[in-house]
């Protein structure tokens, strides 16, 4: 054994356990060729606890053969040369590697494909957050959204007027259309931001800053809504000056045109003069059209 | 499929070719450095030493026997392909940039960098195929580039032209014999330098790739523009794939921006494109930078690609490629299978 002449000190006890007892006293392999065409080998050993193995293999014999270049054949026995003659036959480490693999299927839909993976985990998500939510009209709780609801002409302004006046404190109002939309509308719906004066616990009568009239008594003052065009303030002062004394009469009038836009506000001395007002001018013949009068908002 | 990394130099790959058998690919990059490799598993057979400066280009004769390398030490050297010497040195006053056999490997072509008050000439030295031989030191031929210089150049079938791609984005055709400029046609956009030429099997037609983000399918006899393939990044290289209808394009940004953008807006890729439907049907990634050139294997199994990153990737093709054909080949296919079935009853 060419080997023995120059091993290690270290490896010393090592060669004699394993290449002692292979000569001795390990039976020779077998080999013995099956009706079938294959071979079955049969080889002894010692394994790592010094235990005697007996490896049986059924090996087939296939020959295959295939059709090389000669010039390609011959180029493969040339020995190495440059910083390559050094190295053993076959594939060098340092020098050559297998990369990970890259699947690459072309495809006519090649991009649309590729588009598709990127965007597939968000649009996933968001479906997946989306499962359970439902469209629901703000105005009548239907399957559908706030914009496309049948009623959005005729119910909106009243759930919206409801809650505005729970809003404002108006306990004594019959607000029988108020609470359901006042609950998803209001200050009590989740997530939605609301201003410190609509919290609980503030007090109705806030800090607020003084507006352009100074203290005004929201609490009297009345929206007057469908308003014509034509309509004069001083129309209106005479109107409402039946019910009782009107502090204020503000009409808004379009800046270029000089047209009233439509509504006006009608603040009353006495609250309980504007609760007679609204219950009476609501629905007043005015001008070919129906005024609606309710209570204003709350300044904001 | 598992591309092979071949690591054998450190810097940028210039350029990666196949011989013709493709069996070996040799690589040449700014490290000075020529490389042989196996291409079925990537063993490095040897290394080519003796170039003083940067390699730009590398070409292999038809019957896998000897080298040509232009360098930018001004010198384009031959060498035995299998022992790695060096046969012959030719000095020029300039860079090469490209170096050409012809069909037959009787010729050289060389192309000349325009510097230091030297204009940008095509080369063309007669070479013998033998090992043993003593080469000629007399140029059969020198083009002068006068109007814009010569960037990339080849010979079409039987030498009858040199075809050059100029640094404005023009190609000229030259005879092969005379040196004569036939044609200069403007092909790609104005001052977007031709960046490779490339040529089909049968050299009648090429592909060249350009800065102007596209690649071009030429004829080589009217200079007419067959196809245009269009890409949303640099191109340096292009190859013509043999067996399949495709084109290899491979590109980047500059290098110079490489280290402020990632991988992915990189476009480090091999991207793919139909040869006559000009339609992208898939990329390849893997290279950490632009890729510097790229060289279909003559057998059609692979490619390889030589990238900015310094390393060559070997990519043996998997089944997908074999079988992929648009709707329209596949129902050809079909009908001349069931017209050559009726032919036989």
């Amino acid at each position: 054994m060419a080997a023995q002449t120059k091993h290690d000190w270290a490896d010393d006890e090592d060669l004699e356990e394993t290449t002692a007892p292979t000569t001795t006293d390990l039976p020779p392999p077998q080999k013995i060729q099956n009706k079938d065409g294959t071979w079955t080998i049969i080889e002894y050993r010692y394994n790592e606890l010094n235990q005697k193995v007996k490896a049986t293999r059924r090996v087939r014999f296939v020959v295959r053969r295939e059709v090389v270049n000669p010039r390609v054949a011959e180029r493969k026995t040339w020995a190495k040369f440059g910083d390559s003659a050094s190295d053993p036959a076959g594939p060098a480490t340092d020098t050559t590697t297998v990369g990970e693999n890259i699947i690459f299927r072309p495809s006519v839909n090649w991009r649309s494909e590729a588009k598709d993976e990127a965007n597939d985990p968000n649009a996933q998500a968001m479906k997946d957050k989306l499962r359970d939510k439902k469209v629901k009209c703000r105005i009548c709780n239907g399957e559908h959204f706030t914009a496309r609801c049948p009623y959005k002409d005729t119910m909106a302004p009243i759930g919206e007027a409801g809650a505005a006046d729970v809003a404002a404190g108006m306990g004594d109002e019959p607000a029988a259309a108020g609470p359901a939309s006042a609950g998803t509308a209001g200050p009590g719906k989740k997530g939605s931001y609301v201003p410190p004066a609509l919290r609980a616990g503030a007090g109705a009568q806030g800090e607020r800053m003084g507006g352009k009239y100074g203290e005004r008594d929201d609490l009297a003052t009345l929206r007057v809504t469908n308003v014509s065009e034509m309509a004069e303030e001083q129309e209106l002062r005479d109107m409402f000056e039946r019910f009782g004394r009107v502090t204020r009469v503000f009409l808004a009038k379009d800046r270029d045109t000089g047209l009233a836009k439509g509504f006006a506000f009608i603040s009353y001395a006495d609250r309980d003069d504007a609760v007679k007002a609204c219950n009476k001018m609501d629905g007043f013949g005015f001008r070919h059209l129906i005024l609606r009068v309710e209570f204003a908002k709350k300044a904001q | 499929m598992r591309p092979i990394l071949l690591s054998g130099h450190e810097r940028a790959l210039t350029q990666v070719r196949y011989n013709p058998d493709g069996d070996l690919i040799f690589s040449v990059s700014k490290d000075q450095q020529i490389c042989v490799w196996f291409a079925h598993n990537g063993e490095r057979l040897g290394t080519y030493r003796g170039h003083q400066g940067a390699i730009w280009t590398i070409d292999v004769d038809p019957t896998s026997t000897i080298l040509a390398s232009g360098s930018a030490d001004n010198t384009i050297r031959l060498w035995d392909i299998k022992t790695g010497k060096c046969l012959k040195t030719w000095d020029f006053p300039t860079a090469v940039k490209r170096v050409e056999f012809n069909e037959d490997g009787t010729q050289l072509l060389g192309v000349t960098e325009k510097r230091m008050g030297h204009m940008g000439t095509i080369v063309v030295l007669d070479v013998k195929i033998d090992v043993e031989a003593e080469q000629t030191d007399e140029k059969a031929l020198t083009i002068v580039c006068e109007e814009s210089k010569a960037t990339v150049a080849g010979w079409s079938y039987l030498s009858k032209y040199i075809i050059a791609g100029h640094e404005d984005g023009s190609i000229s055709q030259f005879d092969g014999k005379s040196g004569d400029l036939l044609y200069n046609f403007p092909i790609h956009e104005l001052n977007q330098q031709i960046t490779d030429l490339q040529w089909s099997q049968d050299r009648t037609y090429f592909i060249t790739s350009s800065k102007d983000k596209t690649a071009k399918l030429i004829s080589a006899k009217e200079l007419e523009v067959f196809k245009s393939y269009a890409t949303d990044t640099p191109l340096n290289s292009a190859a013509i794939a043999p067996n399949k209808d495709f084109v290899i394009l491979g590109g980047g940004q500059a290098a110079m921006d490489v280290t402020t953008t990632s991988a992915r807006q990189g476009k480090f890729e091999a991207r793919f494109y139909h040869k006559i439907f000009e339609d992208e049907i898939g990329r390849v990634r893997g290279h950490f930078g632009p890729l510097n050139t790229v060289a279909a294997d003559p057998t059609g199994k692979g490619y390889a690609s030589g990238g900015e990153d310094g390393y060559v990737r070997v990519h043996a093709f998997d089944k997908g490629y074999y079988d992929f054909m648009y709707e329209v080949e596949r129902e050809r296919a079909n009908k001349l299978a069931a017209a050559a079935a009726t032919a036989m009853a």
